[in-house]
């Protein structure tokens, strides 16, 4: 017997992996995930693309339903890969395959998978006319800084999932499983259902809140105004209590509006310079025509203050911080996934 | 004079009056929680004493209700609820901490959500353990409705009641066939087994699952590997390649197995039982990256290449090697999962029913493959369930039975002939039929052959060598 004899070292066993995986990702149904991204993206941007980085609750909403969509598609690329192959996974690893290697290979495949995702996604965002933000904070180019976003949300949630079809032993445990994994990176994203201060330490667990915030940090949430006020106090405009009309009450008080009020509310962003003009133009001839434009931008500014949300602070720094975070995510999950494959010759026959 | 009476009691008389039924109410409870432990309690110890187990390991919580689903025949189903209970016990101690006042709704109904599943599970398995202890009673399976809502009333009267017996278990021979005392002497030419015990740990309970099996297997034998179900034929195979590792010594090339199992397994060809291969790659690119994992690195590409051709033309699989692995036919599919394992010319090469599924002319087929290989100085090991269809193609035959013990001891380990000659029989299915358990449809003489063999061995070596 001859100890010194080597064979196929980590790396080349992950370039053999690899080759292994994007064949089958051409002769199994892997590739049909992408496809599946497309519709799912089309289908979103039709419900979003009205008031994504448009209004503080479309940005919201919006950055909600995309980190939703890509967790979906991230977890469904890879919660069954290990476990459906796990015998043969377990038959390899007693014939020298390293779980290291396994892992890599997986991971590398799943990142290819995930960034045509985000391309395709970012691409049926684009074709649905959805609003992409007007600056970037870290690359230059603002659609380039949510495709890595999108990618980063994606590719975690499938390390993920790798992780949890590491752990399981079968398919139907692992399609079990990620229902509760959804609803958690839902329910704990942060941003959407409130949540009390002090479970809020538990959202900063989950993929869902750091994607949510470094969409909505590149959409400049807290720079948008904030609609759904207004539009209640619109609906309301004919509406009597007590004799009273509270809208006429309130279009009553902007009567003497002044240059600097007006200035004000076009810096803040909340008025455009055509609807400025017209209050200037208006104010002595059709003081109601113009008041109903001040009192708009009004509302919106101060319900937008009042809505300003410090996690979502449009900086470099902050977006920045969310990628690593995800990216984290991704390298504890691989980790994971190597350590629980270790064990896999304690299978039962 | 009702309506009078009625008319005339206060506010207050049926404050007082609730008051004083709230407190009845109570103190029935009370009473009914006392009594409950006392019912539970006393019914627990005769229920533990009629199955011969000492009483006070009644009063121990939760453990006796593990001891229960024991004498139910119903031990896994036992763990799961001990772990319930436990579970929903310490939950409950807990619970308190973090549901307070202030404390966030989604918290609560957290703990609450668990607290349910934990119930569930509870009662889901009390009613496994209740329906076995029916079983074991001989009682109607709708005790368990009484079990389940008048629990401590049940293990009143199955406890005391003389009317509820469990069943005599089957009287379990401890009296196993003794050690053999043999010993596989070092040889460079064999593949030297001395197996002194395999046991594992489940649940804190040791179990042997084999022992004492000491043998030489020359190179370039082809051995059958026979025993009934539960014989240890895998264990066995688990153990000798180091996979699973026992109390052993495993030589093979001057080597051991166990102490460089890190080089020595890629000179080890293990085929499973099942068809372990991606459907849906080619059978071309299944042997080259099998040839790649196993292979040496030294290796040129050039040399690999020509190596996979070479097992493909060997094990017949040229003419699909563009096919997907889904596409082959059965008897192609075991060929490839054999050539996987080929392709890294091991010493010693075991294959666990490779016949399974396969037609007698293909099983056929594929054992004289076999015999090439070990024509060619290899070790070849096989399990197989119809062995008699291809014994001709055999040199020696490894019988292993279990014992009184339920153990897996050896046998028989010599030539196929000496086989038949030493079990009186004249098929290898009549050697199974000799040494399986009674309730097996067998003869139940196992312990009877270890014995024999041991003595045997002694006498055809000359000596405590196998």
């Amino acid at each position: 017997m001859n100890e010194n004899i080597k064979h196929q070292g980590r790396i080349a066993q992950t370039g053999i992996y690899l080759g292994k995986l994007f064949r089958l990702f051409v002769f199994q149904s892997d590739w049909k995930v992408l496809p599946m991204s497309a519709v799912i993206a089309a289908l979103v941007s039709l419900v979003v693309a009205q008031n994504l980085n448009k209004t503080m609750e479309g940005t919201l909403m919006g950055a909600f339903a995309i980190s939703c969509i890509c967790i979906w598609n991230g977890c469904f690329n890879s919660i069954q890969s290990v476990c459906r192959e796990r015998s043969i996974v377990k038959r390899e690893h007693r014939a020298g395959l390293h779980m290291t290697a396994y892992v890599a290979a997986n991971m590398i495949y799943q990142a290819v998978v995930c960034l045509a995702q985000s391309v395709i996604t970012i691409q049926m965002m684009k074709l649905s006319k959805v609003a992409f933000p007007g600056i970037s904070y870290v690359t230059g180019n603002p659609a380039l800084d949510m495709l890595i976003t999108i990618f980063l949300i994606h590719y975690s949630a499938d390390i993920l999932s790798l992780f949890v079809s590491s752990v399981v032993r079968s398919t139907t445990t692992a399609m079990t499983v990620m229902p509760f994994i959804l609803i958690f990176q839902l329910i704990f994203s942060g941003g959407f259902f409130s949540l009390s201060e002090k479970v809020m330490p538990v959202t900063n667990a989950t993929v869902s809140k750091w994607g949510l915030t470094a969409l909505c940090s590149e959409g400049n949430y807290n720079d948008l105004p904030m609609v759904s006020l207004w539009n209640s106090l619109f609906a309301m405009k004919d509406t009597e209590i007590e004799g009273v009309k509270p809208y006429e009450i309130m279009i009553e008080r902007t009567k003497d509006i002044s240059d600097e009020d007006i200035d004000d509310l076009v810096e803040g962003g909340m008025l455009s310079q055509e609807d400025a003009a017209e209050i200037r133009k208006y104010r002595e001839e059709d003081p109601d025509y113009a008041g109903e434009l001040f009192l708009r931008a009004k509302v919106m500014q101060k319900t937008a203050e009042s809505n300003y949300k410090p996690q979502y602070v449009s900086t470099r720094e902050n977006i920045i911080k969310c990628w690593t975070m995800m990216a984290m995510f991704a390298l504890i999950f691989g980790i994971l996934s190597v350590v629980a494959l270790e064990f896999i010759d304690k299978d039962k026959r | 004079m009702l309506y009078r009476l009625a008319s005339e009691v206060t506010v207050d008389d049926v404050y007082s009056s609730v008051g004083f039924i709230e407190g009845i109410l109570s103190l029935g409870f009370i009473l009914k929680l006392f009594l409950d432990i006392i019912f539970d309690l006393i019914g627990r110890w005769h229920l533990f004493k009629k199955f011969g187990e000492k009483g006070w390991k009644a009063l121990i919580p939760f453990y006796n209700d593990y001891r229960l689903s024991v004498f139910a025949d119903r031990e896994p189903d036992g763990r799961v609820l001990m772990f319930a209970d436990i579970s929903a016990e310490l939950l409950s101690y807990i619970a308190p901490l973090f549901i307070r006042e202030d404390t966030n709704r989604l918290v609560s109904i957290i703990v609450n959500a668990v607290s349910m599943v934990l119930v569930i599970i509870s009662m889901v398995y009390t009613i496994r353990v209740c329906l076995g202890l029916c079983q074991v009673f001989g009682r109607s399976k709708k005790w368990v409705i009484g079990w389940v809502f008048f629990n401590s009333v049940c293990l009143m009267i199955w406890g005391l009641s003389k009317k509820f017996v469990p069943a005599p278990k089957e009287e379990v021979i401890v009296k196993a066939a003794e050690e053999s005392g043999l010993e596989a002497k070092e040889d460079d030419n064999c593949l030297s087994i001395n197996l002194r015990e395999r046991s594992a740990v489940d649940f804190f309970k040791k179990k042997t699952l084999l022992r004492d099996v000491h043998l030489n297997i020359p190179k370039g034998h082809m051995v059958l590997l026979l025993g009934g179900s539960g014989a240890g034929k895998t264990t066995f195979l688990n153990a000798v390649t180091g996979y699973e590792q026992a109390d052993a010594d495993i030589l093979m090339n001057g080597g051991n197995v166990y102490k460089d199992y890190e080089s020595m397994k890629y000179d080890i060809g293990f085929v499973p039982q099942g068809d372990l291969m991606r459907g849906n790659d080619t059978v071309g690119m299944t042997v080259a990256d099998a040839a790649l994992l196993r292979v040496p690195s030294s290796v040129s590409t050039a040399e690999r290449k020509k190596k996979v051709g070479e097992v493909l033309d060997i094990f017949g699989l040229s003419p699909v090697s563009t096919s997907l692995v889904d596409k082959l036919s059965g008897g192609q599919r075991k060929r490839l999962s054999i050539a996987m394992e080929y392709i890294s010319d091991p010493t010693l090469f075991i294959l666990d029913e490779p016949d399974s599924g396969l037609d007698g002319v293909v099983a056929r087929g594929l054992f004289e493959k076999l015999r090439l290989i070990a024509d060619k100085g290899k070790i070849v090991i096989v399990i197989t369930h119809t062995p008699d269809r291809v014994i001709d193609l055999f040199d020696d035959v490894i019988v292993l039975a279990k014992d009184a013990e339920r153990t897996g001891r050896l046998a028989f380990y010599g030539s196929v002939q000496d086989g038949l000659d030493f079990f009186g029989k004249t098929s290898m299915e009549g050697i199974l039929v000799s040494i399986n358990r009674e309730e097996e449809g067998g003869e139940g003489r196992a312990d009877e052959f270890v014995e024999k063999y041991a003595v045997y061995a002694k006498e055809r070596m000359g000596g405590p060598a196998a």
